[in-house]
């Protein structure tokens, strides 16, 4: 893992091998998925061309729930075995995770605004626990940011586990409220879609997904590189 | 053993809180300054509030949540004992239930106070006749708020800026708990009774004090874990 | 903390000295079971604490720089408190010995916040003794007990050899301790300088080692 210092060719990591593959696959993925969804999907009769931002909007959607999913995972696996490459893992995922919610809400808002012609539905369930799930998320690195070395792995841990919880029960709540107070606006989409539309949504969220993974492994790698680096620094510092 | 140390840490806290007395005072003196500030902020003073009054009474008691929550591990913290508790044979489901136990015994405590004040201040529509399912709406929201409390406080206990992170990390959590609580309340209160509804909501409370308390138990141990 | 590798026998008494920022303190914490070493095992009284950490803290007895007890509860509810904690089946008896034996009687119904800074810790020693424990941890117990809690200190730890109890104590005075004690253990920087058995120690040699490794 720690690079030798007597080796003459490039300095390989762990992982540089996986970045590669996974970033090439989300390039082709998004590009694919991009051209068919602007351009080969077929185009909705009553929303028209502003309904193609809905394909996206799921499948970032989507995806970073899975991102999130990851980040327990890892925060379970970090509070077993104390290692710390789980609590990298656990802080790229959110990281990456949040950076989707947020694009999340701002597809959302768009797609508000072009449907409805106002920027933010309060009765839309989806823009509101998007809006919630930021807001956990968020919170996640104040904690973060507030607590130092091993306590700071172990809160953010115990953290990303709880908040992980508290997504199914936003996306509940927000729901439960929904249905008993307005009929709901616009229902996920999936059922009545015709057969083109939902190969382009499952490429779409194909390529959300291997875009995750792709910015997961690029983080990583520069997380090993940059204590790689640190590590060489002291060893060169004590000749 | 278990029931013994529970008992003994409930004990123990309800005993600094009665010689003190800094806690509840404190909780029903803000809920009471909190509702002056929303029926103020709605600028209505003369309407009916009635429909507003689930909102308005789960708003008030989140916030004062926070503030009864941020006071739990302040007698270990200031008096310096928290080591005495964790070098004793007590195992941290127990210091867990204990905390969460004497949050939920604050809350009721500040709902007493609360719940006729809200009445008072914002109804005129039929209220009275609905105080029964309030209250066990409020009951179930409370233990949402203990669980979910605890945990936080927890993880807040040894950060720096704890009385600002314990918000931040809590009111998010407490939006679903929010939602529900104000969704139960106006379905009895605010007009015709809407039973099917209230019972959705109370429902949905019951699971997040369940999948609270899964969580917490699950990672408790690891929040006083040095 | 680097290779530190110690073994208690029972009834053995164990000085842990060494200057500020050895790890005197952090040694102590982490046998406390306050601190989880981050690697390496312990084993208080036979339980691998790692595995059951609650069953080897019943076996502790813990007397820190702050006294552990709650100032606004009075002496006789903290120790009932801390009693009920570990479980011990004749509690009343057992604090009204310990408060007749640390000399508080007298102030049993009184809340900690109105004692004295030596009085606060005798209760913290009777809190200490309150379950029986088998391995007493000291942090510089003789910083802050005073006279009379000294002596009783002494004589628990003159006891301790009889009765197979084991003790820990952390020191800055080793001259104060050496005669309670069998064994010397100097830590520096997170390791282990010297330890050796403290009858015929020569002071010499620990005043030397002692000071290579003060920065």
């Amino acid at each position: 893992m720690t690079p030798s210092l007597t080796t003459d060719g490039p300095v390989r990591l762990r992982g540089e091998r996986a970045a590669i593959i996974w970033g090439t696959i989300a390039t082709v993925l998004v590009v694919v998925s991009t051209i068919g969804v602007f351009l080969v999907a077929p185009e909705d009769a009553d929303q028209g061309i502003i309904q193609r931002i809905f394909y996206f909007h799921v499948a970032i959607a989507i995806a970073s729930l899975v991102a999130y999913g990851v980040a327990c995972v890892a925060g379970i696996l970090y509070l077993r075995t104390r290692d710390r490459r789980w609590d990298d893992a656990c802080e790229a995922s959110i990281r990456i995770g949040l950076l989707f919610s947020v694009l999340v809400v701002i597809t959302g808002s768009i797609w508000a605004k072009a449907s409805w012609g106002t920027w933010w539905v309060w009765t839309d369930p989806r823009l509101v626990t998007y809006l919630i799930v930021v807001l956990i998320y968020v919170a996640y690195f104040v904690l973060r940011s507030s607590a130092e070395d091993d306590r700071k792995m172990r809160y953010s841990a115990i953290y990303a586990i709880a908040g992980f919880a508290s997504v199914p029960l936003s996306f509940y709540s927000v729901r439960v409220a929904e249905s008993f107070v307005h009929p709901v606006v616009f229902t996920g989409g999936g059922a009545n879609m015709p057969t083109s539309m939902l190969t382009w949504f499952i490429m779409a969220q194909a390529a959300m997904v291997a875009l995750f993974i792709a910015l997961l492994e690029v983080d990583l790698l520069g997380r090993r590189s940059e204590r790689a680096l640190h590590m060489l620094t002291i060893r060169l510092e004590r000749g | 053993m278990r029931r013994r140390q529970l008992i003994a840490l409930v004990r123990k806290d309800l005993r600094l809180e009665l010689r003190t007395r800094e806690t509840i005072v404190a909780m029903v003196l803000f809920a009471i300054v909190m509702m002056v500030i929303l029926q103020f902020g709605f600028g209505t003073r003369d309407d009916d509030l009635t429909r507003f009054v689930g909102g308005l009474m789960w708003v008030t008691l989140a916030f004062t949540a926070v503030l009864g929550v941020g006071r739990s591990y302040v007698a270990e913290r200031e008096q310096r004992v928290l080591d005495g508790l964790l070098v004793a044979p007590v195992p941290r489901m127990v210091m867990l239930a204990a905390k969460a136990i004497a949050i939920l015994i604050y809350m009721v405590a500040v709902e007493v106070v609360v719940i006729p004040l809200v009445g008072i201040f914002f109804v005129q529509g039929p209220y009275w006749g609905a105080i029964g399912w309030i209250a066990i709406t409020a009951l179930l929201a409370d233990i949402c708020i203990a669980l979910a409390g605890t945990l936080f406080s927890g993880l807040a206990l040894f950060t720096r800026a704890r009385d600002l992170i314990l918000p931040v990390l809590f009111l998010p959590a407490l939006v679903p708990v929010v939602i529900a609580a104000a969704g139960a309340t106006h379905a009895v209160a605010g007009g015709p009774h809407d039973m099917s509804e209230w019972r959705g909501y109370c429902l949905f409370l019951l699971g997040y004090a369940i999948l609270f308390a899964l969580v917490s138990i699950a990672t408790y141990d690891a929040v006083f874990d040095d | 903390m680097d290779g530190v590798d110690l073994d208690l026998a029972p009834g053995e008494r164990l000085a842990l000295a060494g200057p500020n920022g050895a790890g005197k303190s952090t040694l102590l914490r982490i046998l406390a079971t306050l601190i989880r070493p981050q690697a390496g095992t312990l084993t208080v009284l036979g339980t691998d604490v790692a595995a059951g950490a609650r069953q080897a803290r019943g076996g502790l007895g813990y007397l820190a720089h702050d006294p552990l007890v709650y100032p606004d509860l009075t002496a006789r509810q903290n120790l009932e408190f801390f009693g009920d904690l570990y479980g011990i089946p004749d509690r009343d008896a057992r604090i009204d010995d310990l408060l007749d034996h640390v000399g508080l009687r007298g102030r049993a119904e009184d809340t900690v916040r109105t004692f004295s800074r030596g009085m606060a810790q005798r209760l913290a020693l009777a809190r200490m003794l309150l379950h029986r424990p088998r391995l007493l941890l000291l942090d510089e117990p003789h910083a802050s007990l005073d006279q009379r809690g000294a002596l009783l200190l002494d004589d628990q730890l003159r006891a301790a050899r009889s009765d197979g109890r084991a003790a820990v104590i952390v020191t800055h005075e080793v001259e104060r301790v050496a005669p309670l004690c069998d064994r010397l253990v100097v830590l520096g920087a997170g390791r282990v300088v010297l330890d050796e058995p403290i009858a015929g120690i020569d002071p010499a040699v620990v005043r030397r080692r002692y000071e290579a490794v003060t920065p």
